[in-house]
């Protein structure tokens, strides 16, 4: 059987638009960047105030509000993305944003407290949680336009 | 490798075409997922994964979450090899057109 050109054209432009519906349901929402980030520095706050019951509550809560931040992730996902979709440069760019930014706190929280800063852990995060609000989106950008670059039937062999 | 390139008429029917082509993305898919982004009825989505299912290109799993049932389905082997040998169909289709339409390669 054939099929005029154009069908076959706007066969292909609605497999890569499927292809972005799914890529799209699956990309991390910036609010969940937004509220790791906000949650790290309270809990670190709290365990660096050396208060007792502060830094109990302030366990519990983050405890809490991160499994509660993680199943609402789960609970939206309704598809899994190929890996191969993601593939290698997309698991390095994963790599990279995480490393840099722990690299940032721990370089940052030594050198507050070198200098006798106050609170140099809970000022650390502060850059590090800006960096995850900021950077969580922009990764997300990253992984999408890589995901659809993708050939249609790429790694199907 | 490449892909050979073969039309598929099961794939290609405009439903199934949309089915298939949001299996290819995925490893597995929720029934509830596929239902609502084709704008379905849960009636009319059985049939087409069980048409899929019966060629060999879907396969279904049905699971509980807690105490909800949960139907999921995922493209086999096969049935990924025959998506990407009609992508290659369809590219080769459009590869063509596209050469015809050349200015420099018209022949008289």
């Amino acid at each position: 059987m054939t099929i005029p050109p154009i069908d076959a054209e706007l066969a292909l432009a609605e497999m890569q638009a499927r292809r972005a519906q799914v890529v799209d349901s699956n990309l991390v929402p910036s609010w969940f960047w937004f509220s790791i980030g906000g949650l790290m520095v309270l809990f670190v706050a709290a365990v660096e105030s050396e208060i007792g019951w502060l830094v109990a509550t302030g366990s519990v809560v983050y405890a809490l509000s991160l499994s509660a931040l993680i199943l609402a992730m789960v609970r939206k996902a309704k598809v899994q993305v190929r890996p191969d979709l993601l593939g290698v440069r997309g698991g390095l760019a994963i790599a990279a944003f995480t490393l840099s930014l722990v690299a940032l706190g721990l370089v940052l929280g030594f050198l507050l407290e070198e200098l006798g800063v106050p609170m140099p852990g809970t000022l650390a995060c502060v850059p590090v949680a800006l960096g995850l609000a900021a950077g969580g989106p922009l990764l997300m950008t990253h992984l999408r336009r890589l995901m659809l670059s993708r050939p249609l039937a790429g790694g199907s062999r | 490798m490449s892909d050979t390139p073969i039309f598929d008429e099961l794939i290609h029917a405009p439903t199934r075409l949309s089915l298939v082509s949001l299996l290819a993305a995925t490893e597995w898919a929720e029934f509830k997922f596929l239902r609502d982004s084709l704008a379905l009825s849960d009636s009319a989505l059985s049939k087409q994964l069980t048409t899929l299912e019966d060629a060999g290109y879907v396969e279904i799993r049905k699971s509980f979450v807690g105490k909800r049932p949960r139907t999921s389905a995922r493209l086999t082997e096969l049935g990924r090899q025959a998506f990407a040998d009609h992508v290659a169909a369809l590219q080769q289709i459009v590869a063509r057109a596209g050469l015809a339409v050349l200015p420099d390669q018209v022949t008289h």
